[in-house]
């Protein structure tokens, strides 16, 4: 088909088929994409809102056995670089959150071998015990499925667990490319094969949960890959609707043992865009201006995208592979506002919360995203000699 | 009249567009509306066929060895296509012997330097006419002045430096317009340039507020604009260095043609991939351009 009989096809409201989607995302110019983009956001967002969340991006571990080849951020089993947050530093985030008018935590970290199943359970109970109404959207599918495998229980009984200790929704992370080939290629496959990393999101959809959906694309796949990948979750989205939003984001390559280069701008906004087009059952798309920055992040809003994302707060993994851009609330709003947009603020549900809190109240200002922890802090928190070990050296330190 | 795009449709911001792209002039009011605009997508598309029809799908860059007038004798490096000295000069003699010590260090490779504001100052200090201090230093072996801002000018510098014959590489902005952004442009598209004198305008501004910089709306509608607007200056540039890869390579195709201020050096640490030229050219040629090397005469170095 030509591209003009596509953007015919895209207009008329009928969904495109992957080839389609394919020959759209080759051929039509950035500015066609953008628009067809963007007349989709504006049927499915007519009220001109664009929303966003405050919330804050904890990564409770760093120490990992996945080992994959895009990540800065994670540090092996027994690297004196490896940290675990305690609950406490936990708590004090949450505290520092709630100051700036956040309502949940993104709790996200590594496959860590020495956190048993039952260290999440304490930990969730406790954040519950002390921050009732506070919102738990963690732990991406192949922390499930690690958990599953360090436990020696299904996934479903996993998920079961972790809603019963406290966990409120589930991030999309660790889709990466949801192909498996290039998975192998990324050595991310024996952390989740793209049925493992949707079978979970299936099951937390029938448990009850809604999740997101990601994509990092940029790194080795190609642009049928990426189609795919789409492809993978509008199946997903059709038959459980459990997806609340969908964001995608440039391989970040500073640090990485894989390298390469990062995707330009253009690239973003055309991924965006064809995304918008090809996820047709998804309401929502988010802008991710913490790798593109805030001038395309805020771009992206005529690129398809209808949502700022996070506030963030803080930031670990993307900062390790070389991108430090921060936005704190006011940023956002401006940037929302300037753009001809009305800005609310939002839950992970995406339901309006009310305006934004700095114009209620004094908050403070933050002009660079916190990290996971300060040189000073211990590595190891001291509840952790409760809990069961599976590596060597943290059995040895334990039973010390 | 209400412009944003939700309110009034699309329609009515891509009909002048269109007709700014075909040539068709616009009314004073027509043109305000545009630059109210937040529909930056009919923008850059018509800013993109302008450009398309002017420059095809060329994108041009420099690779500039920025040496302070202090260090005039550095060697700059191989890659360097313009040897530009920067900062304030303390005097008319010092500058001067800069020019002279930077011209022998590069080679055949053209020197540029200064801000022209600068310059009038110096001279205004040294008690002698701008023009005589243009000619000495066109005669030192300066070749082009670096830049030109229009906010700290009056239109008379185009006959100054024309009559000097020492042409300006860029006219700049040094501060965001904001809402003036229209008439800043009006009165560069006003500007005499008939004999060449002003080879590019950079419309993005040179200085922004840290606590409240521009927003990426903000830096391509001007892009854009300027492209519709601007027709005696040609090349519409966006400072790599200054503004950085992403938003240089979305405004290339809100109009802009040129990047300017691309680093000359080749550290190896990053691997060749990820040197500073083909970092350009892939970024040039993701947003569907065909990167053109030039030097600081505006001449083609390489394809």
């Amino acid at each position: 088909m030509t591209v003009a009989s596509l953007v015919s096809k895209v207009r008329s409201g009928e969904r495109l088929r992957p080839a389609e989607g394919l020959d759209l995302y080759r051929h039509a110019s950035t500015h066609l994409l953008g628009r067809l983009a963007d007349e989709i956001r504006a049927r499915k967002h007519p009220d001109r809102v664009v929303t966003y969340i405050i919330d804050r991006n904890v990564n409770y571990t760093n120490v990992c056995v996945a080992r994959c080849s895009f990540c800065a951020f994670y540090r092996p089993v027994g690297s004196a670089e490896g940290y675990v947050l305690g609950f406490e530093d936990i708590f004090r985030k949450i505290d520092e959150t709630r100051a700036l008018g956040g309502e949940q935590l993104l709790l996200q970290g590594g496959h860590n071998p020495d956190l048993p199943l039952e260290w999440y359970e304490d930990l969730f109970r406790s954040v519950k015990a002390r921050f009732p109404a506070f919102r738990l959207h963690a732990l991406s599918p192949p922390e499930v499925i690690h958990l599953s495998r360090l436990s020696r229980l299904p996934v479903p009984s996993v998920i079961d667990r972790l809603i019963e200790a406290g966990l409120d929704s589930i991030p999309g992370g660790g889709a990466e490319i949801l192909v498996d080939r290039v998975r192998k290629l990324l050595n991310c496959y024996s952390k989740a094969t793209t049925d493992e990393w949707l079978e979970v999101m299936r099951y937390a959809h029938r448990a009850g949960l809604r999740t997101t959906a990601t994509m990092m694309y940029g790194s080795i796949e190609r642009p049928e890959d990426r189609i795919e990948h789409l492809m993978r979750l509008r199946a997903l989205q059709d038959e459980t609707g459990g997806f609340t939003a969908f964001i995608t984001w440039s391989y970040q390559p500073e640090h990485t043992e894989l390298g390469l280069t990062e995707g330009t701008g253009v690239e973003y906004l055309r991924t965006l865009a064809i995304a918008r087009i090809m996820l047709d059952n998804f309401q929502n798309l988010q802008a991710s201006w913490v790798t593109q920055g805030g001038k395309v992040g805020q771009l992206s809003l005529s690129f398809g995208a209808n949502d700022m994302g996070s506030v963030m707060i803080e930031e670990n993994v993307v900062r390790a592979a070389g991108a430090s851009y921060c936005m704190d609330e006011i940023e956002i709003v401006r940037n929302i506002e300037n753009a001809g947009f009305r800005p609310k603020r939002r839950n992970m549900h995406y339901e309006i919360l009310g305006d934004p809190v700095f114009r209620e109240r004094a908050v403070p200002r933050i002009l660079t995203l916190a990290v996971a922890r300060q040189e000073q802090d211990q590595p190891v928190p001291a509840e952790l000699a409760h809990y069961q070990a599976r590596s060597r050296r943290a059995k040895t330190q334990r039973n010390d | 009249m209400n412009i944003r795009t939700g309110d009034s449709g699309p329609g009515m911001i891509t009909d002048l567009t269109g007709r700014l792209a075909t040539g068709e002039p616009l009314s004073d009011r027509e043109r305000r509306t545009l630059a109210t605009a937040t529909d930056i997508l009919a923008l850059g598309m018509a800013a993109d066929e302008v450009r398309r029809q002017r420059h095809g799908s060329v994108t041009t860059f420099v690779r500039v060895a920025n040496v302070t007038i202090e260090a005039a004798g550095t060697a700059p490096p191989r890659a360097a296509g313009e040897i530009r000295l920067t900062g304030e000069p303390a005097s008319r003699d010092q500058l001067l012997a800069a020019v002279r010590t930077a011209r022998r260090a590069a080679g055949d490779r053209p020197v540029t330097g200064c801000s022209l504001p600068d310059l009038e100052t110096l001279a205004a200090r040294e008690g002698v006419s701008l023009s005589s201090l243009l000619v000495d230093l066109r005669d030192a072996g300066l070749e082009l002045i670096a830049r030109a801002p229009i906010d700290r000018l009056s239109d008379a510098f185009v006959d100054v430096i024309r009559a000097a014959g020492l042409p300006v590489a860029r006219l700049t902005l040094e501060e965001d317009p904001g809402e003036r952004r229209l008439d800043v442009l009006q009165r560069v598209a006003r500007l005499d340039n008939t004999a060449g004198t002003i080879k590019a305008f950079a419309p993005l501004p040179q200085r922004v507020d840290p606590a409240v910089p521009t927003t990426g709306y903000d830096d391509v509608k001007m892009v854009a604009l300027a492209r519709l607007v601007v027709e005696n200056i040609g090349v519409i540039q966006v400072d790599w260095g200054l503004y950085g890869p992403k938003l240089a390579q979305v405004a290339l195709t809100f109009g802009a043609d040129d990047l300017d201020n691309v680093s000359p050096l080749e550290p190896l640490d990053l691997g060749a991939r990820r040197a500073p030229l083909e970092e350009i050219r892939r970024n040039i040629r993701a947003a569907s351009m065909e990167p053109v090397e030039r030097n600081g005469r505006f001449e083609v170095m390489a394809r």
